[in-house]
């Protein structure tokens, strides 16, 4: 609108100025006929008419040009508000998409690997939706061909630990066998049978280790809680404990706080964790050191602990002791039989009870290792010390 | 002293379990899989217990169970699994199983869980 106001008044102001022209030429016309004395009156007529002329003229186009600018005006306001109108419909039309956008990206970024965004609007927008959604497929891709690969390794340590124990049972079964007739062998024979005896049970070991992780990874290490009462259980730890380490000079003691609570755990796996505990504790300190048991409530759980004052764990290790294969350095040089597994399955037993497990050490002065376990909800029950009291 | 039927498909597995549970006093005989664990049943009647391995070629000692419990066998079954825990070994809550034993044997408490059932 604007362009075409400004079109008709730089028309109307080159006619304007013509028909200026054209009366001044008309009046000079007749200005010098009336010189040359041949003009008479018509020629001063036309003089004064011309004069006329031009002066409503001069009227018409002050008229028209005050008309023109507001039609200028009107049309920079219509122009204007149209172009304000087609920009806000642009960042709506924009925005919309960007929004989608964000929140696919923060969809994705949190797990979700199936966000997309819709494609369409601008051709912009499009192509970048276009993009973030091939992106989005690669990922998905890419974690699916993850998560059949892991798949497949649990899927083989459980079926290679599973085919393992066969041939296991028959190599310690056989072993056994010539242990009960021992009488009839030789000292260096029975000595013999026993190394092949001590090997099965540490690859017994280690395949059950293995069999508990591959299952905690598969998420099917499935635990079945029941209330528990804290003293018997760990008395029966200790007291399976103990044989190795009397054998081994050292001493060990229980300091369980009495009236604890029942817990909600399945025994067979606190027991698991604690004979892991202790015997880590057993395994890496000398003869004549002391480890400790000790249990107290704290809040809605138990806190059970295993101390020693052992040679403790470098802060390097410490950082890494609840990993797989992580073992302490008396575990690389000194003959312990760890599978370096024990403390990784012990925090996923720990965790799917719903607890938690620390270790803490100084170099020189021992180690302590603790974790937590919920208290057994609704039963009110004193566990504590005496079982016959608390049921 | 009990008559005892066990299933295991491997041989040595078999000749091991022979050996120690004859050595026991008990008499053996065995199987290498569901089948043959139902025909020599069919054949020469019901033992005094069934000593089978969750995990055999052909049937499974699970599902001969299952064939033997449906046909109204109460007989002592123990089901013998490589995996480490009961729970581990996808044995189904319906079916009557006595006990679990796994793999190695601890052959103490097999024969203390034999005597327990038979007696």
């Amino acid at each position: 609108m604007a362009v075409i106001g400004v079109a008709r008044f730089i028309q109307q102001r080159q006619d304007f100025e013509d028909a200026i022209a054209r009366s001044y030429q008309v009046e000079m016309a007749a200005r010098e006929r009336i010189v040359a004395g041949t003009g008479g009156r018509p020629a001063r007529a036309a003089v004064a008419r011309e004069a006329r002329h031009r002066s409503e003229l001069r009227d018409q186009i002050s008229g028209d040009t005050r008309d023109t600018a507001l039609l200028v005006a009107a049309g920079l306001i219509a122009g204007l508000t149209g172009a304000l109108l087609l920009f806000s419909g642009l960042i709506s039309s924009m925005r919309r998409p960007l929004e989608e956008l964000v929140d696919a990206a923060g969809r994705l970024a949190a797990g979700d690997r199936s966000a997309r965004v819709e494609v369409g609007g601008l051709s912009e927008t499009a192509a970048l939706g276009a993009a973030f959604n091939e992106m989005a497929e690669e990922l998905e891709r890419e974690a699916s061909q993850r998560d059949q690969l892991d798949r497949l390794k649990d899927e083989f340590v459980l079926t290679a630990s599973h085919e393992l124990r066969s041939p296991l049972t028959s190599v310690q079964g056989f072993a056994e066998l010539l242990m009960l007739e021992r009488e009839s062998l030789t000292p260096r024979q029975v000595e013999t049978v026993e190394v092949i005896l001590d090997n099965c049970r540490h690859l017994v070991r280690l395949l059950n280790d293995l069999l508990d992780l591959a299952r905690s990874d598969a998420g099917r290490l499935a635990i079945r809680p029941e209330p528990t009462a804290v003293a018997p259980l760990v008395d029966d730890v200790v007291r399976t404990i103990r044989a190795q380490t009397d054998a081994g000079g050292q001493t060990l003691t229980e300091n369980l706080q009495p009236g604890l609570p029942p817990i909600e755990v399945e025994p067979a796996r606190i027991r698991q964790i604690l004979v892991n505990l202790l015997t880590n504790a057993h395994e890496y300190c000398p003869g004549g050191a002391s480890i400790e048991v000790t249990a107290r409530a704290s809040g809605a759980e138990v806190e059970i602990s295993v101390s020693d004052d052992g040679p403790g764990i470098p802060n390097d290790q410490l950082e890494r002791i609840f990993e797989r294969f992580t073992r302490g350095d008396a575990g690389l040089t000194q003959r312990v039989g760890g599978t370096g597994l024990g403390l990784a399955i012990s925090k996923s037993l720990v965790e799917l009870h719903g607890g938690t497990i620390e270790a803490e050490s100084t170099v020189g002065q021992g180690s302590t290792f603790r974790f937590r376990v919920p208290v057994a909800a609704g039963t009110g029950v004193q566990g504590g010390r005496a079982p016959a009291e608390a049921s | 002293m009990a008559r005892i039927l066990v299933a295991d498909d491997s041989e040595t597995i078999l000749l091991l379990m022979r050996t120690r549970l004859e050595m026991a006093g008990h008499a053996v005989e065995t199987a290498c899989d569901g089948q043959e664990v139902l025909e020599s049943i069919a054949e020469s009647g019901m033992p005094d217990l069934l000593l089978l391995d969750a995990m055999m070629p052909r049937m499974s000692g699970i599902d001969a169970l299952r064939e033997l419990r449906t046909a109204g066998s109460e007989i002592p079954a123990l089901i013998v699994s490589a995996h480490q825990n009961p729970g581990d070994a996808d044995a189904p809550t319906d079916l009557q199983i006595d006990g679990y034993i796994t793999k190695p044997i601890d052959f103490d408490q097999l024969l203390t869980t034999i005597a327990e059932l038979t007696n």
